[in-house]
């Protein structure tokens, strides 16, 4: 199973991708665990988590084809 | 009584002109129901942090979910206040201090509905937009900007 990652502002300038292709990750809360390990600093960011674009707030299950995008907050306007 | 509104792109690549604003209230000349516009521009502002000043904001943006939240914020607009019609704009990619980066434009028969949808509208875009601002500074370092 395929999941893609896509990281914004200061995610995607800390882990120096804005996408990222990662397989067999059961859900997000292994995900952030994953994204954690691969970029320390990463526990020190706030940021929100939204599933095919749908914004989550507990631990969500993926699946195959599901497009993941990590958030810092927003600063638009 | 609902009406479906049409997926409209907002993101307008690097500054909005006052040229693109002014052409904009003319068009509204023909819809002659409509009795006060109501206008938000969003400047960018050289701010100085650490003694910084700020050039310039580049914009990026989550576009996918940006349209369906857009889109979101128009229908619920609509749903709430008695519209004529409502605009919006952003920029993405790189706008110079001095320059507009957000136009919000409610029009509609009598002026509280246009003023307080067009506040409603900044509201919910600043909270909700998955955008995100880079302040540039002089010396060329940066900064990623936080709403507050």
């Amino acid at each position: 199973m395929t999941i893609t990652v896509l990281m914004f502002g200061r995610i995607a300038e800390l882990t120096g991708a804005q996408r990222q292709t990662l397989h067999d990750i059961p859900d997000t809360n292994r995900l952030q665990q994953h994204v954690t390990q691969m970029y320390p600093d990463m526990a020190n960011l706030t940021y929100s988590i939204a599933v095919n674009t749908v914004m989550i707030r507990e631990n969500t299950a993926l699946t195959d084809g599901d497009t993941i995008a990590l958030m810092p907050p927003f600063s638009g306007g | 009584m609902s009406k479906e509104h049409k997926k409209k792109n907002v993101f307008i690549q690097g500054a909005i002109s006052p040229a693109f604003i002014g052409d904009s209230i003319a068009k509204h000349s023909t819809k002659t129901e409509i009795g006060a516009h109501s206008i938000f521009l969003g400047q960018v502002r050289n701010d100085i942090l650490d003694g910084k000043e700020v050039a310039a904001i580049e914009y990026t943006a989550y576009t996918e979910m940006a349209d369906e939240v857009f889109h979101a914020i128009r229908e619920e607009t609509f749903a709430k206040y008695p519209l004529t019609c409502m605009h919006m704009y952003h920029s993405i990619g790189v706008v110079a201090a001095g320059e507009i980066s957000l136009f919000v434009f409610t029009s509609s028969r009598h002026r509280a509905d246009a003023l307080e949808a067009c506040t409603y509208i900044v509201n919910r875009i600043k909270a909700e937009a998955p955008v995100w601002g880079k302040e540039l500074f002089t010396d060329g370092s940066h900064t990623w900007k936080a709403n507050t």
